[in-house]
């Protein structure tokens, strides 16, 4: 019993994590319809800001998130100005937008792994060690922030999203380009905007990755996989589906993790995303199938 | 009425049948069939610089280049012809290598004996992925084929019976250091020619014709009385058997076979790259994008020597040839009515 309890906690605490890497990747094809493949090497990238914040200045993973967000955010719109407006208006574009993102995604790693070697990181605050106990359970405390955080994040988002004026013409947008534009609404801008807060958030998950797992440039072609498996599980530009899915996912792979072996963990996600795009493409929460 | 509203029918069908007999006819009559086998001819006989003197670098570029050669041309028949975009390929690269692999290493058969049965399998195993993997399209089937490397590499590593990560030595063949080259050189010649030969055939066929009909408008295809489904699954099992025919020569070549040197992103990259750089769905352009690729790589790789900067520049020229170049080599040329005779497969 106290097997089946630690399993779960450990799979909802990652879940977390998940949700707020995987609600970059959901803004961008909602708004833009743009599967970004370069979102996870995008997050690699926060991971590397808050490393050598801790690194070289000591600085709590938790106080850089701020700091890689804006750096990540002003990599996105620099990207969105020199690679996707111009192909906004291309034949293929969701299929050019899916090679685009490849190509930006091997430069970025590339990049990375010239400059800071292949090596595996991990930045190591005293909480990412520690654990809370709870009866015969434990908690990690640094999974708990993480998670915590990353949830309180997305509300925020989603919070921006509902009220906010701006938020209001990205909904629009996601729901309808045309009839957005219409209405008045620049959307253009909205996509920049957009873009930059996925990509951004991209540098938000990366910090709070840095203590969670190891990184080093070249993991994030599994991860690409892992978070298009949320996403597309989710519904691709549902917010509350990729937390769902998250959720959901991270707990099944935490089980097959503890009962059947770790290696077999990453390949729920592989499988389930073979599963969903087969099956029901549109995901939990779509409503159309539109990556089909 | 009726019987002669046929009559014209016939009459007219009769008419353009014979309008298109004359159109081939004329084209034929253009092509120059001579250059490639001319080509293929000095590439066979290339290997007699080998008496007077040792050209084993030339041999490995030129033998490197017809393997990718082979399998952009495979890649071609379903990411050029048909327009689904596979970055997975290198799962049957994978599983020729392996399937001949373990035979030679089990049972000592050569891999050159062996490899149109891994052909065969990666041929079958190409069919039932097809058969799943080919109801999704556009940016899914592209997922989706991500994700078979994943589960792939997976499954690789942990299969025990194949070495797991650590893979399996396989035997050299005991000619001299001036001739062992060979059998490969030749092998990978002959592939890449038959790859080039079948994607011609492919193209001057019904079959192709309705592969090509699917990349424009895979609806209309359908509704116009194509098979999409049966076509298209075809197209993923021919390809698949060129790429995996490559790769169960290639692990020969190498003498090892280990998941690592299969299953990374860098052979299915540089299997799309190559294509697009050429000319997708021309059948020249895989050959030229290979060409180029590899010169490249050789440049690149002697000059900054490093595998981070080698993704990088790989990255950079894919990027740019997307944005700048999306026709390819071939495919810009003949936009531009410039393409040289030469160089006109299709």
């Amino acid at each position: 019993m106290a097997d089946i309890l630690q399993t779960l906690i450990l799979g909802l605490a990652l879940g977390g994590v998940f949700a707020l890497m995987g609600s970059g990747l959901s803004l961008v094809f909602g708004v833009m319809r743009i599967v970004n493949l370069a979102h996870p090497v995008m997050i690699i990238a926060g991971a590397y800001v808050a490393y050598w914040g801790f690194k070289l200045y000591g600085i709590d993973p938790l106080v850089m998130l701020p700091v890689a967000i804006v750096i990540l955010a002003v990599i996105g719109i620099l990207l969105y100005k020199l690679v996707f407006e111009r192909e906004a208006r291309s034949a293929k574009y969701s299929e050019m937008t899916v090679l685009l993102t490849f190509a930006v995604a091997m430069i970025v790693e590339g990049a990375l792994g010239g400059l800071f070697t292949n090596t595996q990181r991990v930045t190591s605050p005293a909480y990412a060690t520690d654990a809370i106990f709870i009866g015969d359970v434990f908690i990690p405390t640094g999974q708990l922030y993480a998670g915590i955080l990353s949830l309180v994040i997305i509300a925020g988002l989603a919070l921006f999203l509902k009220y906010s004026r701006f938020g209001y013409a990205i909904r629009a947008t996601t729901q309808n380009r045309e009839a957005a534009e219409l209405l008045g609404v620049n959307v253009s801008m909205v996509a920049l905007v957009s873009f930059a807060i996925g990509i951004g958030l991209a540098g938000a998950a990366g910090s709070l990755v840095s203590f969670v797992f190891s990184f080093f440039p070249a993991k994030h072609w599994e991860w690409i996989a892992v978070l298009m498996s949320l996403v597309v599980l989710g519904g691709m530009g549902s917010l509350l589906g990729t937390v769902v899915a998250s959720f959901l996912l991270s707990v099944i792979a935490a089980f097959v993790g503890t009962y059947i072996g770790a290696t077999w963990s990453t390949m729920t996600f592989f499988l389930a995303l073979f599963l969903i795009l087969l099956v029901r493409p549109q995901g939990l929460f779509g409503e159309k199938p539109e990556l089909a | 009425m009726m019987s002669i509203a046929f009559q014209d029918t016939s009459n007219v069908l009769q008419a353009r049948a014979e309008h298109n007999a004359k159109l081939a006819l004329r084209a034929d009559r253009k092509r120059v069939t001579w250059f490639p086998v001319v080509v293929l001819g000095l590439l066979l006989a290339l290997p007699a610089l080998q008496f007077v003197g040792n050209y084993n670098y030339v041999l490995h570029l030129i033998l490197f280049t017809a393997c990718y050669a082979t399998m952009a041309s495979g890649w071609n028949i379903l990411g050029g012809f048909t327009g689904y975009i596979s970055l997975g390929h290198n799962v049957f690269f994978c599983i020729g290598g392996y399937f001949a692999g373990m035979i030679l290493a089990r049972y000592g058969v050569s891999t050159l004996v062996t490899a149109p049965l891994a052909g065969l399998i990666c041929a079958a195993v190409g069919y039932l992925i097809g058969r799943i993997t080919l109801k999704t399209r556009g940016p899914s089937f592209i997922i989706s084929s991500l994700a078979l490397v994943m589960i792939a590499r997976i499954l690789f590593d942990n299969w025990h019976f194949v070495g797991g990560a650590n893979g399996v030595a396989l035997p050299a063949n005991d000619l001299s250091v001036v001739w062992a080259k060979l059998p490969y050189y030749y092998a990978f010649v002959v592939l890449a020619a038959a790859a080039v030969f079948v994607s011609y055939k492919i193209k001057h066929s019904k079959f192709g014709l309705g592969l090509r009909a699917i990349s424009k408008d895979e609806i209309k295809a359908e509704s116009a009385g194509i098979d999409t489904r049966t076509y298209k699954t075809l197209a993923f099992a021919i390809s698949a058997a060129f790429v995996g025919m490559a790769g169960a020569i290639w692990g020969e070549y190498l003498t090892y076979i280990r998941p690592n040197i299969f299953l990374v992103i860098l052979v299915s990259v540089n299997m799309v790259l190559m294509c697009i750089l050429g000319g997708k769905g021309t059948v020249a352009g895989p050959v030229i994008g290979a060409i180029l690729i590899v010169a490249f790589n050789e440049i690149f790789v002697a000059t900054l020597g490093s595998s981070e900067l080698n993704i990088l520049a790989s990255g950079l020229i894919m990027a740019l040839a997307l944005m700048f170049f999306p026709l390819g080599v071939i495919g810009t040329l003949a936009a531009k009515h410039r393409l040289p005779r030469i160089l006109n497969w299709d």
